[in-house]
């Protein structure tokens, strides 16, 4: 498929003898936003880890645009400039301010000179909200929301082909998923290729063209967010819909 | 007694003005080499191979568990013997050095250990390689935790060096006890030396309250969850 | 390294093995009083008046602050001024455990800090004194936090007991430098001890460890 950025084919990974991604196949096309959701420990997690070899799965292949990824040796590095990950717990480098923590890939990966990486690192920053009396800041000194939205800017400045969300606002306090949330559906709105795990369902609805639902480390179904949110065909899903729909009833009730 | 403590000054001042330079050289040329040192055997026994790890433990172990006068006589009378002769200040900048070298790459390695895989895993996707990660993320986080041990480690230095004395190396307490066996002083120079290294212990520990604050990066302890 | 051709290095290993006894001696007395007087000290600094507080803090950095050796030869050479001319080991044992206090005066203080004011807080509430605090509330808690630093402090001690050579006390490893001298090799003796104070050095850090270890497990300390 030639719209196809990234095919995930017959994909397996073992832990001794439990199987945690099992037989996956998907493929996503170019500006598309897929979500992955599920319960806890269905491989979600996982998958993503394999995409970008954090994880070496033990069958099947990865394609990003045309390379084959789980063949990658000794290049794996490049492979991985051009996916984007965005972690659950943020992840920023420490001892790093925050526009540093954008130059790194940049200046180290790319390889790109001072000013142009200076360039992208303030455009990545101030395109998630991130303005400039916060750019010398350590991410301590961050809130939740403006250190995932950092680790967001970090992804798009090195220009990625797809970028990989996990539970991007798991970690958060309620009042800041919004601002992480808004930043990723702009992104997905602009074209951007992306594969979201995630909870947050709402988001599903308006962001997402597909949904996929994981569970023992299989896919279970998958098609638009219509579909599974509100209309699963599956029993399992449907059972996990309902509990899901029973806590989104209560906000419901506030939206009017 | 007040006397002779000006006595002694007056007559020995510059002696001992000698022997101060060659304990802050001892010092200072100890504790450079340490770190170089412990910073790559901490790497070696971090990220080294089977062998190098076994062989760097077994290194450590050693070196821990024995005396530091141990390893100068070692270093000064032992290596002699098979022809490698050195001069009391090279050998006691090379058994120090070693010594601290050990006990500076336990701090650094446990540093490193504090680490969060998250941070590893988080430069890795960014398409560093695995050299890159420790040299660029890791590495600068485990110095910067380190710093409090490090900086303990040359104060602690300082005192130490004065076991060059023993291998007549012109250090401090050697100039002492040299200015005590022409004037029968003792107490009287002892006196003098305890003020100067107490007076140094100050100074050092004052710096390094100073050096402690200039690479405090907010957050950089607490974020190790 | 010929074993054979050296039948009086045997008659010296003799030697060796009584001198460990004096080391033991040295070590374990000069370790016992300077626990004794860091404990009274530790609480002192923590639990009396300000003034109290800062001589021990004073204490501390003047004995942190000089090299044993020193602390050894003041010993030496000021006891008999003094009139107390007694042999080297007292010395020894005098200026090692002097030295030492100040350092395990740090540890438990550290320790009881550790404890945390919110235990302190809770003990008082219920009408404890300041000693009823420190011996049922702070004293347990922080003992256990301190264990792995203490039995590492010990260790220390051994080690540092080789200073004693300084002033002429004969324990293990000056009875190994004597002996060296006197058949001029200086690599056997030293390997000898050598394998004496890693076999109680090792496996005390070993124990320190696994307590650390518990320790961290149990959530009192932050590793």
């Amino acid at each position: 498929m030639d719209g196809d950025i990234l095919v995930v084919e017959d994909l397996w990974k073992f832990y001794g003898r439990e199987a945690v991604l099992r037989d996956v196949n998907f493929s996503v096309r170019r500006n598309e936003t897929k979500v992955i959701i599920g319960p806890s420990g269905s491989g979600k997690s996982t998958l993503l880890r394999c995409i970008n070899l954090l994880v070496k799965p033990d069958r099947g292949r990865i394609i990003l645009d045309g390379d084959i990824v789980t063949e990658k040796k000794r290049d794996i590095h490049n492979i991985r400039s051009q996916i984007g990950f965005v972690f659950q717990h943020f992840n920023l480098f420490n001892h790093l301010t925050a526009i540093d923590n954008v130059l790194l890939g940049l200046t180290k990966v790319k390889r790109l000179p001072r000013e142009e990486a200076l360039r992208k690192a303030k455009e990545a920053l101030l395109s998630v909200g991130i303005t400039e009396d916060l750019w010398r800041k350590y991410p301590a000194q961050l809130s939740g929301g403006q250190q995932q939205r950092v680790a967001i800017a970090r992804a798009i400045a090195m220009d990625p082909k797809i970028i990989l969300f996990d539970e991007p606002t798991s970690a958060l306090d309620p009042e800041l998923i919004w601002e992480v949330l808004n930043v990723m559906e702009k992104l997905s709105r602009g074209g951007m290729t992306m594969i979201v795990v995630t909870h947050e369902l709402g988001f599903a609805m308006k962001v997402a063209h597909e949904v996929i639902f994981m569970d023992g480390g299989t896919i279970i179904e998958k098609g638009p967010p219509d579909q599974i949110l509100m209309h699963p065909k599956n029993e399992r899903v449907r059972r996990f819909m309902e509990r899901m729909i029973y806590l989104y009833s209560l906000n419901n009730q506030f939206k009017v | 007694m007040l006397w002779n403590i000006a006595y002694i000054l007056y007559n020995y001042g510059h002696a001992i003005a000698l022997g101060l330079g060659y304990t802050i050289l001892i010092t200072l040329t100890s504790y450079f080499i340490g770190l170089l040192l412990g910073i790559s055997i901490a790497l070696l026994r971090v990220y080294g191979d089977r062998a190098s790890k076994a062989l760097f433990t077994i290194f450590v172990e050693l070196i821990r568990g024995t005396p530091m006068m141990v390893q100068l006589f070692f270093v000064y009378y032992a290596l002699s013997e098979i022809g490698i002769l050195l001069d009391p200040i090279t050998a006691s900048i090379i058994a120090i050095a070693i010594n601290s070298a050990v006990y500076q790459s336990e701090y650094i390695r446990s540093a490193i250990g504090s680490i969060p895989y998250s941070q590893y895993e988080s430069a890795l996707s960014l398409g560093l390689t695995k050299l890159k990660t420790i040299w660029l993320v890791i590495l600068p986080q485990a110095i910067r935790i380190a710093i409090p041990a490090l900086v303990n480690e040359a104060i602690y230095l300082f005192k130490y060096s004065s076991i060059a004395y023993f291998v007549t190396a012109p250090e401090l307490m050697y100039i002492g006890k040299l200015i005590g066996s022409r004037t029968f002083l003792y107490i009287e120079i002892y006196l003098i030396l305890a003020f100067i290294y107490i007076t140094a212990s100050i100074i050092l520990t004052e710096l390094a309250r100073i050096i402690e604050k200039k690479y405090f990066i907010p957050g950089l302890i607490k974020s190790r969850i | 390294m010929d074993w054979e051709t050296n039948p009086q290095f045997f008659t010296y290993i003799n030697l060796i093995f009584s001198s460990i006894g004096t080391t033991l001696i040295l070590s374990i007395t000069s370790f016992g009083l300077a626990t004794i007087v860091a404990l009274i000290l530790s609480f002192i600094e923590v639990f009396s008046s300000r003034p109290f507080s800062k001589l021990v803090e004073w204490y501390g950095r003047i004995l942190r602050g000089i090299p044993l050796i020193l602390a050894l030869f003041i010993f030496y050479y000021g006891l008999p001024r003094i009139g107390f001319p007694l042999p080297p080991i007292y010395s020894a044992i005098m200026g090692i455990a002097i030295v030492d206090s100040a350092y395990q005066e740090q540890l438990f203080r550290g320790a009881i800090e550790a404890v945390g004011e919110k235990q302190l807080e809770a003990a008082y509430a219920i009408g404890l004194t300041r000693w009823g605090v420190f011996r049922y509330v702070v004293f347990p808690q922080a003992f256990r936090i301190a264990l792995p630093g203490w039995i590492n402090e010990f260790s220390i001690v051994l080690k540092d007991s080789s200073i004693a050579y300084a002033i002429g006390v004969v324990e293990m490893f000056t009875q190994a430098i004597h002996i060296a001298q006197v058949i001029a090799d200086y690599l056997k003796p030293l390997l000898i001890i050598s394998i004496i104070y890693l076999g109680i050095c090792y496996p005390l850090s070993y124990i320190s460890n696994r307590f650390h270890r518990k320790l961290m497990e149990m959530g009192m300390v932050g590793g």
